[in-house]
This record gives structure tokens, C-alpha cells and sequence, in this order.
């Protein structure tokens, strides 16, 4: 297990570096030099290669590139060509909202999907069985900003219920932050709680059909008792995977559900950014929510072998 | 007084009735083997010992087990009494053990089930273990099935099926799966362990190797019964005399004997006496159905052999 | 269970088959020009004309709906093109070499794309290149590729053990020619399954991209783009936003619909789970 988690450790660790060099490298194809564009067209030359000098863009990319991802490591960012702020202390701040998010979504899509799945699978010959497993299959169908925009409707616009959007951090009201993050939560995790329900019923399904599961039965389990103790682990352990995959994709949802929301997390930073052609805030979104995808595969990728002894050398 | 009493025990899966009044009994400490091709039913009549049929699939008469009935009553009745009254052994056991928990956890789960404080289970395990002959039992016990091999996951499988002292342990192909090597010592292993037993297979040397007694059951019933060294010896149904004479070594350069035409798919089988249309000594009369007459070696065949 | 699985494969043709009509229609005729702006007609009510409908510049709905159709069609088409053509070479070569270093490499390379998903991709495409139909599609496309790679490689491995295969290679054919005579027709119906998913994915991601203002451009009419617009009247005309939703999510369930039942169909060997 140790060599394993090294090895896999060493993986996400190269995988970052070489996304680091891909999204500088993409970031740099820029037309377009940094300090022209803070100058506008009216700049002298002189004033121009200043800021060049400053920004420090006039040295070789190679250079340019390593004072970066030397920064990053030391969580430092770089300064906004734009704004002239320190990059690095905004992203935390947006990290945190869209983690809330994103975590929030995940929770709401597991409640819905494992006892829904589960069911679907348990009942797969009823009518409700296949109920469900029709109603997954549409939920699929809508995307998380078109739940968004729909939820809205129903619950800012005809209940007046709740807000339609905006975020109150969670020191100043805790009240009002849930309230305002409800509608989101639901909007990412009711579509990936339909992703998620059709998974976990053909995982339950392949459980059920297992020798094992006859075993504990003949133990003297009732059909429910063995799925139980020994079904749910078993499916869990393909469920587990979709979910990584499914994580980073509600991480990049997010960034768009927030634009529904208005939530200022890393996606409206993002887009913020390209907005204003703050290109050096754009490469450090970029970068985090890379890496965050790079993180979570490793994650998921050791939960597995965590699960199945079978992976354990 | 007899362990076990069958009684016109009939599975049927929708119209299709795919074990016929089936009825046999086995005294306490007595081996039956129970052969047939596969389709005949022999699994299916373990299977709703068990309670353990497929859905869509019901079996009804009577099966008593000590007493207690096993077939028609319902499954929170039926459930108490698997893995402590009967037990059973599968045929494959790559598969038939949970994957993702220890072995000892699950030789000890068939007695917490019932009742067995879970300090005594984990040490009764790894006897369990011992008895099935696993070297290292304790070790084992914390293995992952997937650190034993095939024959040793058998003899888990048996452990289990043995750990609460049933009176009946039913074994249905339990040796199929396994190193040819490997299932001698499997044979001799339940036929020292088993209290009373069911032995299910379609292997004449095996059951002739383990059990006393034996049913030859054909398209979903019992057309042969007999102590085994007369049923093998003087068939009289034609399906046993056929199967067996498919079985012998043939000198080198004879044609092996085989039983003309193939199993009937489920449902198929011709009215009256079921073997008719495979039968080379078939005649109308044959369009009857022949009850199963005799003691002790008794047949279902208007024209038995011998 | 076999009727329920055509049943899915023949709805699911269905809402494809409409999403194609429609954009093929609207080359010829829409009930009026989708790009007009008329002050005259703004958040004009359903009727006289206006099927659905106009929005806040005074377009029609119904129209813009049609040549929205021909935009999600166009975006997928290329975007699941580029896809197949990078990823389907990749994937055999890959499952055809499994042990090279060759494969290594592709498949390294396919984990490291998949982690920069479509709308980084679009993001940073836009921020560099301007944003743009194009830009989405090349986005959505590189981003899907290792989908097809990954899907290549399995089932190219699964044939690479079959006898005829084996036969072939014993027969000294080269690995080109077992690629094209051997390989491609028979990962062929797996390809179909998984360019079906795919575009319903592509769709997903060009109104995503179209709502966030990186897709398609005004004045082409797009699904995603009409949420975004109608986002701000959600309280006054829902119906704005009613539509194009509606339209998004039949085109995705028919693209979904017919993957799943063309799987069953075409290869009972995969049939899923559900299905069982």
C-alpha cells in the first residue's frame, strides 16, 4: 500500500507539473503584450518598457515560467497586471465558496442517488423501479444552470422563498448564507444525483446477481440483510470511481451555476478575469481548478484500493 | 426416524413445472447422492430446501427437516433455520465468498447470525478453520479470499456451512470447480464432516466415491432410487442404465455408449414417462406415466432393464 | 426487456430525428428572420404569428429555436468529429501496442487532457483567441477526445485476443492492415454508442459555454445563449427561458436515449445492466 500511495503520489505530482507548463504555455500564445494593455494605445515606448520590466514579461519565457511555478509553490500567484493585487489571497477567498458549493452539491446528489439507486435496483421489476430509473434519465438530460434557472423560477419567483441569487458569507449570517446557497446546492446536486442514481442501481443490480450474496443468504440472511452487510460495500466500490469523475465535474459546473447564482467563487473569478483580460488571475484559475481535478482523481484512485483489498500488493 | 422427509415436492416457474413430486428421505448420518444431467432439476430441489430459489420461481409439498418444514412457509421462518438446521455448499467458490471481507469475518458472521456472542464466533473461526484442514487456520482467518485458492475458498465455504452443527449438509457440485488433485481431498473431507448429506452432482465415480444412497433424477424427477451399489450395479430405469453405461471405460477402440438425442430444454419434456423420446425401448405404453414402485431400489419404468 | 430497450432506442431516434428536421428546415424556411430586432414586437405574447413568442429585442422564438437547433447540431457534429478522428487512432494504436512505450505515452497524455475539461479548455481558448463557435467546438472537442481513446483501447484490446485476430497474425498480416480489416469494423458499433454519447454531452457543453458567453456569438441564434438572455426576465417572461431549456434537454435525452439503445441493439454482448 505504501509503495502504491508513493507511486500514485508521484503521479498527481508530475501530472500538475506538466499541467503547470501546459497552461503557461497555452497562456502565453497570448496576442497581446500585458503592459500595452494596461497602457492602452497611447503609451510611449519608453512607459511600455518599463512596465514590461516591471511585470517582469520582458525576460525569456523559460524564466518567466519558473518564477511562476516557483511562486505557486509558496501559494504565491503573482500580482494582477490589471488590478496590480496580489493574486494568490483572492483565489483562496473563492476557493473556499466554490469548495462549499461544490461539497454541498455532492451531498445533496449521494443523499438523493444511494437510497434512490438502491431502491431502483431492489425493485427493478415494479412499476416505481422503473419509475425512477426514467426520471434519472431525464434529470441527466437538463443541465445543472438550466436546474438553476428552473429552481429559481419555482422558488424565487412564484414561492418568494428564497433569494434568486447573491451570497452572504457565512460569518456575517449564518441564516442567509444557507438560504442563499440552497437553490445552488440543488441545482448541481439534483443533476448529479441523476448521474449518480443510475449508477448506483446497476451497481446494486450487479451486486445482486453475485454468488456471495446467495452465501450470506444461505448464512440465514433475509434478502434485504445480506444486500445489506454484504452487497452495498461490494457496489460501493464502482460508485466511488463515477463519483471522483463526477466531483470534477461539478467542480467545473459550478463555475457556472455561480454565473446563475451570482456566487463569487473561482468560476466568477474566471470569468471575471478573462472578462478583463487579467491574464495572469485567468492562468492561476486555471491551474487551481486543474489541480483540483488532478487532486481528486488521486483521491479516488486510493479510496479504490482502500476499499478492495483484490488492488492491495 | 429420518433427518429429512420429501414429499411430492414440485418448483414450478410460472406454467413451467420444472421439478415433479419429488419425494425421498435421508436417516441421520446418511450420504444420498443426488445425479443428473444438467436441466434435470437436482439443483433446483437443493435450491428449495435452501428457500433460496430464484424470484419467479416457487417450489410447493412438503420438506421436513427435524421436524420443522422448510418448503411453503415464509422466508422469516425459513431464514432461522439455514446455516443452522441445513447448510449448503456451493459449486463455484471463486465467487460464493464476499470479496472485500475477511475470511474468518465471514465464518464467524453464520454464527453471530444466530445467536453466538461475537468474541466466541472469531475463536470458534479459526477452529473451524483447523477442522476443514486449512493449515494456519489464524492466518487464514485474516486472509482475503482472494489470497486462497480454489480449494482452500471450498473449504471455507465448508467451514461455514458446518460452523452451527446442522443436521443436513447439502452439497451441490461442490468438487466440479476444483484441480482434479484437490478434490479427493475435498471428497473425503465432507464425507468425514457432514452429518447427513445431500450430495448433488452429475459425476457417477464421485457419488459412488461419498454417498450410501442414491436419485437418478431426470427431466425434474426422481426416476431411479437405490443403495448405490445395486442402482449402479443392476440399473433399471433405461436413463440410469444408459448413463451409466456412458460413464464406463471402454477398452481402447470401442465406441463409448452414449444416450441417443439431448436434454429437453426446461419445459419440454415429453408427457408420460419423460425419458420416452430418448428411449430406444419406448413403446406406447410409455405414453403413461410410470410410478416410481419398489423398496429400497425402487424405478420408474414400464420397460426396466435386467 | 427487449421491447423497453427499443422502445428507448426508437424514442430517443425520435427527438434526434426532430432535432435534425429542424435544423435542416430551417435552412429553408422559419416563420420569420430569427436575427430581427423590432422594437415593435418586444416580449410580444404567444399567437398571431409569433408561435412561442418574441424576446426583448423583438425576435421570434420559434424561429431562433429552429436556427438553434442547426448551431447544437453543427457544434456536436464538428466537435464529436475531431473527438473520433484523434481519439479513435490514438485508442487502437494504444490497445493494438499494449505493452509499448507508445501506448504508455497516449494514455499518460489521454489522463493529463482529461483534466482540463471542455469549458477550461473553451475558457482559455476564448481568452487567447476570442471566443467563438469555433473556439467551443475545438474546445469541446479536444476535451472528448480520451473519452473515445479510452473506448478504442478497450474494445480494440478485446478484439486484439480474438482467434480471427490471432489467426491473422499468425499469418503474418501486418499490424496496419489487422487494424483496418479486423479491428475498425469491429469496434465500429461501440464507436456509434459512444459518438451518441458524446454529442449529448457536446450539447451539454455549447450551452453551457453559449450561457456563460463563450460559445456561440450574437446575432447566430443558440439555445444557450437564449437561457442566458432570458435569465434577467425569469420574473416577468419565464417562457423565454421555458423553451430553449426545453429544447436543450429533449435534444440531450434523444442523443442519451438512442446511445443506450444502440448499445442494446447493436451488441447484445454490452447490453447494460438496466436493461438486463
Amino acid at each position: 500500500m505504501t509503495f502504491y500511495l508513493l507511486k500514485r503520489l508521484a503521479v498527481l505530482l508530475a501530472g500538475i507539473a506538466v499541467a503547470a507548463v501546459v497552461v503557461f504555455a497555452f497562456m502565453s500564445l497570448l496576442p497581446g503584450d500585458p503592459a500595452e494593455i494596461a497602457l492602452g494605445v497611447n503609451a510611449t515606448p519608453e512607459a511600455v518598457a518599463a512596465l514590461r520590466e516591471q511585470f517582469g514579461t520582458d525576460r525569456p519565457p523559460v524564466v518567466q515560467f519558473l518564477d511562476w511555478s516557483g511562486g505557486l509553490l509558496q501559494g504565491d500567484f503573482g500580482t494582477s497586471y490589471v488590478t496590480s493585487s496580489p493574486i494568490g489571497p483572492q483565489i483562496g477567498d473563492r476557493l473556499g465558496v466554490t469548495a462549499v458549493l461544490v461539497l454541498g452539491g455532492m451531498a445533496v446528489a449521494l443523499v438523493l442517488a444511494v437510497p434512490l439507486g438502491t431502491f431502483a435496483a431492489v425493485h427493478h421489476r415494479d412499476p416505481l423501479g422503473a419509475v425512477i430509473s426514467a426520471a434519472s434519465q431525464v434529470g441527466i438530460a437538463v443541465p445543472a444552470f438550466l436546474a438553476g434557472i428552473l429552481l429559481v423560477y419555482v422558488f424565487a419567483v412564484q414561492a418568494q422563498a428564497l433569494p434568486s441569487g447573491g451570497y452572504v458569507p457565512f460569518a456575517e449570517d449564518p441564516g442567509e448564507w444557507l438560504r442563499g446557497l440552497l437553490l445552488p446546492w440543488a441545482s448541481l446536486g439534483l443533476v448529479q444525483g441523476a448521474v449518480l442514481t443510475r449508477y448506483v442501481r446497476s451497481a446494486v443490480l450487479d451486486v445482486m446477481r453475485e454468488d456471495y450474496l446467495r452465501t450470506a443468504r444461505a448464512k440465514g440472511r433475509g434478502s434485504t440483510g445480506a444486500l445489506w452487510r454484504h452487497g452495498l460495500r461490494n457496489a460501493s466500490v464502482p460508485v466511488v470511481t463515477v463519483l471522483g469523475l463526477q466531483l470534477a465535474t461539478l467542480l467545473i459546473g459550478a463555475v457556472v451555476v455561480e454565473r446563475v447564482f451570482v456566487i463569487p467563487g473561482l468560476g466568477d473569478l474566471l470569468l471575471n478575469g478573462v472578462a478583463g483580460r487579467d491574464l495572469l488571475l485567468v492562468q492561476g484559475v486555471v491551474m487551481v481548478l486543474v489541480a483540483a481535478v488532478l487532486l481528486i482523481n488521486f483521491v479516488v484512485d486510493v479510496a479504490y484500493h482502500l476499499l478492495d483489498p483484490r488492488l492491495l500488493r | 426416524m429420518s433427518t429429512l422427509k420429501v414429499e411430492g415436492l414440485s418448483v414450478r416457474a410460472g406454467a413451467l413445472e420444472l421439478v415433479r413430486e419429488v419425494s425421498f428421505a435421508i436417516a441421520p448420518g446418511e450420504r444420498v447422492g443426488l445425479i443428473g444431467e444438467s436441466g434435470s432439476g437436482k439443483s433446483l430441489t437443493a435450491l428449495s430446501l435452501m428457500g433460496l430459489l430464484p424470484e419467479d420461481v416457487t417450489a410447493s409439498g412438503t420438506a421436513r427437516l427435524g421436524g420443522r418444514d422448510l418448503v411453503g412457509v415464509p422466508e422469516s421462518r425459513v431464514k432461522d433455520l439455514r446455516g443452522r438446521e441445513v447448510s449448503m455448499v456451493f459449486q463455484e467458490p471463486m465467487t460464493a465468498l464476499n470479496p472485500l471481507m475477511r475470511v474468518g469475518a465471514q465464518v464467524a458472521e453464520v454464527m453471530t447470525l444466530h445467536g453466538t456472542p461475537r468474541h466466541d464466533a472469531r475463536e470458534r473461526a479459526v477452529a473451524l478453520l483447523d477442522r476443514v484442514r486449512l493449515p494456519e487456520p489464524a492466518q487464514v482467518a485474516r486472509a482475503y479470499p482472494h489470497q486462497l485458492s480454489g480449494g482452500q475458498r471450498q473449504r471455507v465455504m465448508l467451514a461455514i456451512a458446518l460452523a452451527n452443527g446442522p443436521g443436513l449438509l447439502i452439497c451441490d457440485e461442490p468438487t466440479t470447480a476444483l484441480d482434479v488433485t484437490v478434490q479427493k481431498q475435498m471428497l473425503e473431507l465432507i464425507d468425514e464432516v457432514a452429518p447427513a448429506l445431500l450430495f448433488i452432482t452429475h459425476d457417477l465415480a464421485v457419488v459412488a466415491s461419498v454417498c450410501e444412497r442414491v436419485l437418478v433424477m431426470y427431466g425434474g424427477r426422481v426416476v431411479e432410487s437405490g443403495p448405490i451399489r445395486e442402482v449402479f450395479t443392476r440399473p433399471r430405469h433405461r436413463y440410469t442404465e444408459g448413463l451409466l453405461a456412458a460413464s464406463r471405460l471402454t477398452p481402447r477402440g470401442t465406441r463409448l455408449p452414449t444416450i441417443q438425442g439431448s436434454v429437453p430444454p426446461a419445459g419440454r419434456f415429453p408427457g408420460g414417462c419423460v425419458f420416452r423420446n430418448r428411449c430406444p425401448h419406448a413403446t406406447p405404453t410409455c405414453e403413461a406415466a410410470p410410478a416410481l414402485t419398489g423398496e429400497g431400489h425402487a424405478f420408474a419404468c414400464w420397460h426396466p432393464a435386467g | 426487456m427487449r421491447g423497453r430497450a427499443n422502445a428507448g432506442l426508437v424514442a430517443g431516434g425520435a427527438l434526434v430525428g426532430l432535432v435534425v428536421l429542424t435544423a435542416v428546415a430551417s435552412f429553408f424556411w422559419t416563420p420569420h428572420d430569427p436575427t430581427l430586432v423590432d422594437a415593435a414586437r418586444k416580449l410580444r405574447e404567444p399567437g398571431g404569428g409569433y408561435l412561442l413568442g418574441a424576446d426583448k429585442f423583438g425576435r421570434d422564438t420559434f424561429s431562433q429555436l429552429m436556427v438553434g437547433a442547426r448551431t447544437t447540431l453543427y457544434v456536436g457534429v464538428v466537435a464529436v468529429g475531431i473527438a473520433a478522428a484523434l481519439g479513435v487512432p490514438l485508442g487502437v494504436i494504444a490497445g493494438m501496442t499494449p505493452r509499448g512505450w507508445l501506448s504508455e505515452l497516449i494514455m499518460r497524455v489521454n489522463d493529463l487532457v482529461f483534466a482540463f475539461p471542455a469549458l477550461l479548455l473553451a475558457v482559455m481558448l476564448g481568452a487567447v483567441y476570442g471566443a467563438g463557435t469555433l473556439t467551443a467546438m475545438i474546445a469541446i472537442g479536444v476535451a472528448t477526445v480520451p473519452a473515445f481513446a479510452r473506448v478504442a483501447r478497450a474494445a480494440t484490446l478485446q478484439v486484439m485476443v480474438t482467434d480471427y485476430v490471432l489467426a491473422a497474425r499468425a499469418a503474418g498480416r501486418r499490424r496496419p492492415a489487422i487494424a483496418v480489416r479486423h479491428v475498425l469494423p469491429n469496434i465500429g458499433s461501440m464507436l456509434i454508442v459512444q459518438a451518441s454519447v458524446s454529442f449529448a454531452i457536446a450539447i451539454l457543453a455549447e450551452a453551457a459555454l453559449s450561457f456563460l458567453g463563450f460559445g456561440t456569438r450574437p446575432p447566430t441564434p443558440s439555445w444557450g445563449r437564449m437561457l442566458q438572455e432570458s435569465q434577467e426576465l425569469l420574473f416577468s417572461t419565464p417562457r423565454l427561458a421555458l423553451w430553449p431549456g426545453l429544447a436543450i434537454a429533449l435534444a440531450v435525452l434523444g442523443f442519451n436515449l438512442l446511445g443506450d439503445g444502440l448499445r442494446d441493439h447493436l451488441d447484445p454482448k454490452l447490453r447494460r445492466v438496466e436493461e438486463r
